[in-house]
């Protein structure tokens, strides 16, 4: 369930145990250079689009270079080329130093099951920050708690369009139509919760079910200002707000009290004790840890804990555990790419991520090659955590994974990092080969046939055959 | 340049193949036809690429009208950057279908850009592409090259792909000793033993960031008679709110990245360029009426450029709405008098061999669609 064993570190006495302590609260990130807050990032954005919509556009349109220019400027003064690699090295620096990288695997896996797709340049200021600090934060507590940060962040409801709801008997809806138009809601935001983040398809929900739920959602926004855009913090704004009550999967939702706010948290605790959610949730949980077809025998075992607990995630997190500990050895799980490349890095011990020194950058100019290299390594690798093409995230399976293209991808990686890395000693791929894997003894030939064919007397080949092999893609 | 190697690892241009491996009987059975699609993503202006020489333009976009146009027929003219375009129209294998669009007017990116890769109509609905299911459609099997898989082509099962990389590339001894910790008969052995059998042409590093050697690559695997049947392209950058230009503005130099494109493709494929259609897919047109930072709005209705010599003929395809107020939708876009899927069924179920009907039902949701390749392929 971690990335494996670095240097000087013990096969634990009690692996559970040792699995169990990480996931109690969450793990501190380990990045020693500057951790930028949300807040930081959205004022980048604001500047970023309103310069380029209200300003340069206006201002160079009749020079193309010009306007070119400014732009490239604009760019660098704002971190647009700068901050996806820093979130993805902060993301890695974790899982790499960490003392936690159970928990670092668990974030991931959030990190994708609440996906932000790549678009409208959400990955580059906010996807990376929604990851750290309404994610990270609160997937130690309920699950129902952490759909409702997630289904309010900043992030979330821009990717999903929510802000461009105007239902249609709200104020602002009746203010439209006397002017001639339509009001309409946005349904995306309100499918994706159904869909990927709760109940799923197998709740049986109807297309009725995802406009009330728009109508229920409508008035969530991120209100826009002049100076910055949409980049300001999210609100409900009653004036978009559908009045009245609305029925999604049978059940009625009414405002209570003096705010409609009151309906979307009532109707995501309702969704989260849906009794698809935990299943939908715990079979996705074991997929991404033990196998593509879990059996209900692993997965009910989640589900019970998330019964007892009413979806106390480290009560879920523990059942998994045990699960992937019962069922090590019998069953094998193809890793996909990042996990491969975060197990590559800490078992061999190599030099990734880069430093603080080599991120350091002045928003003056393009930010250094090897300060963007991470962001370029994961698109190269095909797994970009920060930008997935789809709301639906990256795969979990692997046949979704098994491609020549994507294959030959690490295979290059893998060489890629055996040449870069000053491990130069066959003892020592040897040693860390003893220490990673119970098939030892295979594991041991096999790089003895890496070393014994002629082009492989550079030790650095042994190293490369190691990180292609069988037991590195496939734990 | 807009499709290139560095930026395809930015996010703003990338290629993707697709195909067919030669074991698959129905496609030994069945002429290949080639189907290139080519993605112009941010809503490319129709009425740029393929200026009426209507009066009424000169009113809406006095600072941004492209001059040096070069005429077509006597209602339409061509960019000037569009060379390579016009030279296959002179020899009748390029067409235009104008004053269309994918059935989407509410003028977002990003859902427009993901209806028309998913072809359908509600945003992010459909986690499948209408080329990949036309593909599946088609059983001809696939061999598909991306990384990571465009929506466009996600619906067909098991595919292969290709993408060229700057990275070293494993020598084919290290390969075949890697291979040798794979458990035999294993998805993992099979996907190595794939790449092991690999024509030497897609093992190679590439370090060029030139448009011109991806459609190279490209051309060099579709004229193979195994090689893949289906390429996807992918340019960024056609969303000219400011600056868009006439002749040399930033639209133009969109355009004629397609038309370099074009150009690699047409010397790659030699005579596979005959049996070969190039078709362009963008999320929609520009607004009629020109900008204050003389650039365009997001529109509507928009044209789809065609080349190649599975064309019946050099034609403009349209029932053209006019460009008056009132005949504008809402009053201010080109509007859309054919619904741009009908191409897209039609190219498919030409291109691989499936009746309209078939194709329509399992790629476009039975929608209500026009069998057009009788009026704009070959017999």
């Amino acid at each position: 369930m971690g990335y494996g064993l670095r240097e000087g570190e013990d096969i634990p006495d009690d692996p559970i145990k040792w699995a169990e302590q990480q996931i109690e609260k969450p793990a501190p990130l380990t990045w020693p250079g500057h951790i930028p807050t949300e807040k930081e990032l959205l004022d980048h954005r604001a500047v970023f689009v309103y310069q380029d919509r209200k300003v340069i556009r206006k201002k160079y349109k009749n020079d193309r270079k010009a306007y070119k220019k400014a732009k490239d400027q604009l760019r660098y003064e704002t971190g647009e080329r700068y901050f996806k690699a820093l979130e993805t090295v902060i993301r890695q620096h974790a899982a790499v130093h960490g003392d936690a990288p159970v928990f670092e695997r668990i974030w991931h896996f959030w990190c994708n099951h609440f996906a932000i797709a790549e678009k409208d340049m959400l990955d580059r200021w906010n996807t990376g920050v929604y990851q750290r600090e309404i994610i990270r934060p609160n997937m130690c507590g309920n699950f129902t708690d952490l759909v409702k940060k997630v289904t309010t962040s900043w992030t979330m409801i821009h990717h999903l369009d929510n802000s461009q709801s105007v239902s249609p008997n709200s104020k602002w809806g009746k203010y439209d139509r006397k002017k001639g138009k339509t009001p309409s809601v946005n349904e995306n935001h309100a499918r994706e919760l159904l869909e990927l983040h709760t109940v799923s398809p197998a709740a049986g929900y109807t297309q009725k079910d995802v406009i009330a739920l728009s109508y229920i959602m409508a008035g969530w926004e991120n209100p826009h200002t002049d100076k910055r855009e949409e980049c300001n913090p999210v609100k409900f704004n009653a004036n978009k707000h559908e009045p009245g009550s609305h029925k999604v999967l049978g059940q009625k939702f009414k405002q209570r009290g003096l705010s409609a706010k009151s309906k979307l948290i009532d109707c995501i605790e309702f969704l989260c004790d849906h009794p698809e959610t935990p299943k939908f949730i715990c079979r996705k949980l074991v997929r991404h840890f033990v196998c593509d077809e879990p059996t209900d025998a692993m997965v009910q075992p989640l589900v019970d804990a998330w019964h007892e607990t009413k979806g106390d995630l480290p009560s879920v997190y523990k059942a998994l555990i045990k699960v992937v500990y019962d069922n090590t050895g019998a069953e094998k799980k193809f890793l996909n790419p990042e996990t491969w490349l975060l197990q590559c890095v800490r078992i061999g011990g190599l030099n990734w991520p880069p430093s603080p020194e080599d991120m350091e950058y002045d928003f003056k100019s393009k930010p250094r090659q090897k300060t963007r290299e991470p962001g370029f390594i994961m698109r190269e690798l095909g797994h970009d955590l920060i930008a997935p093409s789809q709301p639906n995230g990256w795969p979990e399976t692997e046949a979704e994974w098994m491609s020549p293209e994507l294959l030959i991808r690490r295979l290059a990686f893998a060489k890629k990092f055996a040449n870069d890395n000053e491990i130069g000693l066959f003892a020592d791929y040897f040693a860390i080969a003893r220490r990673n894997f119970d098939a030892g003894e295979d594991v041991q030939k096999y790089l003895k046939k890496a070393k014994d064919i002629d082009f492989y007397s550079n030790p650095k080949r042994v190293g490369q055959a190691l990180f292609s092999s069988e037991w590195m893609l496939k734990v | 340049m807009t499709v290139n190697r560095r930026e395809f690892i930015t996010g703003l241009g990338s290629l993707t193949l697709l195909g067919s491996p030669i074991f698959n009987a129905r496609a030994a059975k069945l002429k290949k036809k080639n189907l290139v699609v080519v993605m112009l993503r941010g809503g490319m202006d129709g009425l740029t690429a393929i200026q009426p020489t209507d009066r009424r333009m000169e009113e809406v976009r006095p600072d941004i009208l492209v001059t040096g146009t070069k005429k077509l027929t006597s209602d339409f003219n061509v960019h000037p950057r569009l060379e390579s375009f016009l030279s296959c129209w002179k020899e009748g294998k390029a067409a235009v279908v104008h004053a269309t669009s994918i059935p989407y007017t509410m003028r977002s990116h990003f859902d427009g850009q993901n209806l028309m890769e998913s072809g359908g109509h509600t945003p992010y609905a459909d986690k499948t592409g209408w080329l990949g299911r036309g593909i599946e459609a088609s059983e001809l099997g696939s061999l598909a090259v991306s990384l990571p898989m465009p929506l466009v082509l996600r619906g067909n099962l098991n595919p292969d792909n290709y993408y060229p990389t700057w990275m070293d590339m494993p020598q084919s001894a290290e390969m075949r000793l890697i291979n040798s910790s794979y458990s035999e008969g294993s998805p993992l052995a099979h996907t190595m033993q794939r790449v092991i059998n690999r024509p030497v042409s897609m093992m190679q590093r590439f370090d060029d960031n030139d448009a011109h050697l991806l459609a190279r690559v490209a051309s060099q695997e579709l004229s193979r008679e195994d090689g893949p049947r289906v390429a996807v392209f992918d340019i960024g950058g056609f969303d000219t709110h400011a600056a868009q230009g006439g002749e040399d503005g930033e639209h133009g130099e969109r355009l004629a990245d397609y038309d370099k494109v074009l150009t690699a493709l047409k010397e790659g494929l030699g005579d596979a360029f005959d049996d070969t259609l190039v078709l362009t897919l963008t999320e929609f047109g520009r607004k009629v009426e020109q900008n204050g930072g003389y650039g365009t709005e997001h529109g509507y209705g928009t044209a789809i450029l065609m080349a190649g010599g599975l064309l019946k003929e050099a034609q403009i395809y349209a029932d053209w709405p006019g460009l008056k107020t009132k005949h504008l939708y809402e009053r201010q876009d080109l509007n859309a008098t054919i619904d741009a899927r009908s191409v897209y069924c039609s190219a498919m179920s030409y291109c691989f061999d499936v009746d309209f009907k078939t194709m329509k039902t399992k790629a476009f949701f039975g929608d209500d669609l026009e069998d057009l390749s009788g009026r704009l392929f070959k017999a």
